[in-house]
């Protein structure tokens, strides 16, 4: 059994201390929002905030997140429902074609914004290793911009 | 005209086609071009109003657009829907919600498609045999860049059909003649008694009624969706991380499934040598020897079932390709380009081509080109859902491109099992990418044989992304030598191209389809050689299938995806030889092409063609006609003196015909250039004794962020009908940026990848030139 904060609630979750954080989010809490895209911390798909921290949730223990505070793409919208800025930000310039890998460069620059404000072009290029195969690259550096613009405003 | 049969009445009896040819046979085939078939008559359907395949009203008023097309990134389920809303002079608001359709209608089959046409200019015998044939099938895909083409003309007859109704409905519930309502904001009005209706209300009455015999569209000048911008239907759900991809099913008392294929091609199961340790494994229920062809564990768990596989300790039998190696396989397509392999198959022969490249008193130019093959690494692994129930009846949840391939791997999977199938229902999910990867059967029919052998129970299967990367199946290897003879201007006087490729028709059909096509003639490797807009006056076109182990599939703009590359290059290199401007030598050559003229002209126009660029840097143009559209790009690229090489930016023009949704129209061109930057520079699949090297994102590497360029895009006003727009983005790419290498460097790079990846810390990499490249 191992006790965590995920999206501000408290779980116990009974699958094996070795088990992934993805595959322990995705069959024993049923949070489906975090992706499977290469299980080898590559593509950033299972990407979650352990901490505050953008993790990719595919390369580390259920055991090591032990007492952690866990957020995934479900937990960035207000509890009424209202997208955080970045997911705004997101819908606003229309970034994902399939989707499949947005919810990991959410959580990403969601950390992104958390600590770098107002990141430049080679800061955002630093920052963010993940994949998206459809190529939204242009949309979500532009999206990344206009969220920070939005967090700036408020 | 004879009311339709509902949609209901239409499957149950599935009588359709033996009861219109029958018909056919006493009333004569002209007569039934014109009857519809095609689903626009309505009914009641439990709280649903069914106006028709396209429109259903839901009983609290929600508008359900009915799609018979794969969502998987391209914006299909907007453009359509607003295609329908434009029609019934619906906001494109909340109110609007699209689902895949449940039911293969005959109205959602790719008939068009299959017989090239567009709808609105189809008629005739022939026509409408392919219509009641594919119709009836339950023909229906996502591909070729087809589906506005195919369906924006009925949509747009479905939408009218239904205001039609409902203004009826609203006649006769205010008992107002028709002329005197109005539509708007999902109300039919009567201005003069101030009185008005909501589409909701108006739903079960108008689905009653008989559709107008020929609704009446909305004439262009009273657009207010098409052509402009609007938001994606589907992106809310996605934004919010709401489970909506195939992977996300979740039913009770699912099963999951992780799988081996064999690592060479061919290869049967041997034995399992380590059965019982397996099953052993907690969670483990099941190891199951897939049609003597894979090894799959069923477990309570995914993350369990994958655990155990990697255990698996299988020996595979023997096969004929176990020595084989890419360069070998490349020997052989240069041997086919030299001869080896019989007559190759002739696609073009225009003018005397043989003879004029003969002439010795003409300068000549000679080039060959190569590709790898790749694979299409959809970010979504593959994966089905499958439950065969003790009745029989099955049902699959598949992130697919066709419903089609859905249904046949379903019969397929548990035939594998003995069991017979009483009934099959298809749900189309949402598809984490696609690129031709989702319209194959194989892993919709590996779920339905372990459903097959766990009755009762639903399971789910994901391939690893190590068995998405290196079990098939890939664009093929391919090699081509393009021939000019350039005339006193420079320009070619002839043009001879050979391209050497494994078919791609064959291989998809043969798995696909209840016969195996010949191999040779493939449309589909030759496209993107025949450079037919050129006006060149003597032109040979000829391909010559080159069989091997490797299966092949369907991968977004296929033959164009390296054809494009050879014959864009070739003639870029004839300008090179003729010491004229690629750009000026392109205008001329398309001096009787005026829609190619004005896409041309923008790209160069946009992209300041000929202004100062940095040291190191370059500039490559290329065009291509491809799905009906015209599409050009130009990149600038940097080669740094270690001979890293970036993509800056690239810009691209594009005549797509009418545009429905010019930001989807945007963003595919946006996607197609950094997917075409990432094959050009970085995509190969290497097959070593006979099997796949490349296994996972750390050596099958994508652009990431830092990588991609930045796009400008530039999509003209055209007064042409839709033309395809999920392909054409990614076919000009590598051209472009190898005339732009060309251009920086005066290296000629004939083969992809152009660069070699180099790691240079975790997940991040750099792509460097070669110092030996081919042609430097």
């Amino acid at each position: 059994m191992v006790a965590l904060t995920v999206n501000g609630a408290p779980v116990d979750i009974s699958a094996a201390p070795d088990k992934p954080l993805l595959w322990a989010l995705r069959e024993d809490l049923g949070l489906l929002g975090p992706k499977y895209g290469c299980g080898i911390a590559q593509c950033g798909a299972c990407r979650v905030l352990v901490d505050g921290e953008s993790t990719p949730s595919c390369a580390i223990a259920l055991g090591e997140v032990a007492g952690a505070a866990v957020v995934t793409i479900e937990g960035l919208a207000a509890h009424d429902g209202t997208l955080s800025p970045v997911q705004q930000a997101w819908l606003d310039e229309q970034v994902p074609q399939c989707g499949f890998c947005q919810p990991g460069f959410l959580i990403a620059v969601t950390a992104l914004l958390a600590s770098n404000p107002d990141p430049t072009d080679a800061e955002i290029d630093e920052a963010l290793t993940n994949i998206c195969r459809c190529g939204t690259y242009p949309r979500i550096r532009r999206a990344i911009h206009r969220a920070a613009a939005q967090q700036a405003r408020a | 005209m004879p009311r339709l049969l509902s949609r209901r009445a239409f499957l149950l009896t599935g009588a359709a086609l033996g009861g219109t040819a029958l018909v056919a046979a006493v009333g004569g085939v002209g007569y039934l071009a014109s009857v519809d078939v095609d689903g626009l008559g309505g009914s009641l359907d439990g709280g649903d109003a069914v106006l028709n395949a396209f429109l259903t009203i839901r009983d609290d008023g929600r508008i359900v657009v009915q799609v018979p097309r794969a969502e998987m990134g391209q914006g299909i389920h907007t453009g359509l829907a607003m295609v329908v809303a434009e029609e019934l002079d619906l906001p494109f608001d909340q109110r609007i919600s699209v689902e895949f359709p449940v039911e293969p209608l005959p109205a959602y089959s790719i008939w068009a498609q299959f017989l090239r046409v567009r709808p609105e200019e189809a008629s005739g015998p022939a026509v409408w045999l392919g219509r009641r044939v594919l119709g009836q099938l339950g023909f229906i895909g996502t591909g070729a860049s087809y589906s506005t083409m195919a369906l924006w003309h009925p949509m747009r007859v479905a939408g009218a059909s239904a205001r039609r109704m409902l203004m009826d409905a609203a006649a006769a519930r205010l008992g107002v003649p028709v002329a005197d309502l109005s539509t708007g904001d999902g109300f039919v009005r009567h201005a003069a008694s101030e009185r008005s209706l909501s589409y909701g209300e108006l739903a079960r009455g108008a689905a009653l009624l008989p559709p107008p015999d020929d609704p009446v569209l909305k004439p262009a000048s009273e657009w207010r969706l098409i052509g402009r911008p609007q938001s994606r239907v589907d992106l809310p759900a996605k934004i919010r991380g709401e489970p909506v991809f195939g992977m996300d099913v979740v039913l009770p008392g699912m099963l999951h499934a992780a799988i081996r294929h064999a690592p060479v091609f061919g290869a049967h199961v041997g034995a399992v040598a380590n059965e019982a340790a397996v099953r052993a494994q907690p969670g483990v229920l099941d190891v199951a020897v897939i049609n003597n062809r894979q090894v799959a564990v069923v477990a309570d768990s995914w993350w369990r079932a994958e655990q155990a596989a990697w255990l698996l300790d299988i020996a595979w039998t023997r096969t004929a390709a176990d020595d084989v190696d890419s360069p070998q396989m490349t020997d052989q397509l240069w041997a086919a380009l030299g001869g080896a392999g019989g007559d190759p198959h002739e696609h073009i022969a225009e003018g005397d081509v043989a003879s004029v490249l003969a002439n010795g008193d003409v300068p000549t130019i000679e080039a060959t080109y190569e590709v790898p093959f790749v694979a299409h690494a959809c970010m979504e692994p593959l994966n089905a859902t499958v439950i065969v129930r003790d009745d029989g009846s099955a049902e699959a949840w598949v992130p697919s491109q066709s419903p089609f391939g859905v249904r046949s791997g379903v019969e397929q999977g548990t035939g594998w099992a003995g069991v017979e199938t009483s009934s099959i229902t298809c749900h189309v999910t949402m598809s984490g990418g696609a690129f031709g990867r989702r319209g194959d059967a194989d892993v919709t029919a590996e779920a339905a044989f372990l459903a097959a052998r766990h009755r009762g129970r639903p399971v789910k299967l994901i391939w690893s992304r190590e068995e998405d990367i290196a079990r098939g199946l890939f664009r093929p290897h391919a090699a081509a030598r393009l021939s000019a003879a350039l005339g006193p201007d420079g320009l070619p006087l002839a043009y001879d191209a050979l391209v050497a490729s494994q078919s791609i028709f064959q291989a998809v059909a043969g798995r696909n389809l209840p016969f195996t096509p010949s191999p040779h003639g493939d449309a589909l490797i030759a496209e993107g050689l025949d450079k037919h807009h050129y006006a060149i006056p003597n032109r040979r076109l000829r391909s010559r299938h080159v069989p091997s182990h490797v299966p092949l599939g369907v991968w977004r703009s296929n033959g164009f995806s390296f054809n494009t590359f050879f014959s864009e290059s070739f003639v870029d290199e004839c300008a090179a030889a003729a010491g004229r401007d690629p750009l000026d030598y392109r205008r001329a050559l398309l001096r009787d092409q005026p829609r190619h003229l004005a896409v041309l002209n923008r790209v160069a126009e946009i992209a300041g063609w000929g202004g100062a660029l940095p040291p190191g840097r370059g500039r490559g143009i290329a065009i291509e006609e491809c799905y009906r559209s015209v599409i050009a790009q130009v990149a600038e690229v940097t080669v740094a003196p270690d001979g890293e090489i970036r993509v800056e930016r690239v810009f691209c023009a594009i005549d797509a015909g009418l545009v429905i949704n010019p930001d989807a129209v945007a963003a595919q061109m946006e996607g197609g250039i950094v997917f075409g930057t990432t094959t050009a520079l970085m995509s190969a699949i290497t097959i070593r004794s006979g099997a796949v090297v490349e296994s996972n994102f750390h050596d099958f590497p994508m652009q990431r962020i830092v990588d991609a360029p930045d796009v400008v895009v530039s999509i003209l006003e055209s007064s042409l009908p839709p033309g395809g727009a999920g392909e054409p983005g990614i076919v000009p790419t590598a051209a472009a940026i190898g005339n732009a290498i060309f251009a920086a460097t005066g290296r000629r790079l004939r083969a992809l990848p152009f660069a070699v990846t180099e790691t240079t810390g975790e997940r991040r990499t750099r792509s460097v030139l070669p110092a030996d490249a081919a042609g430097a």
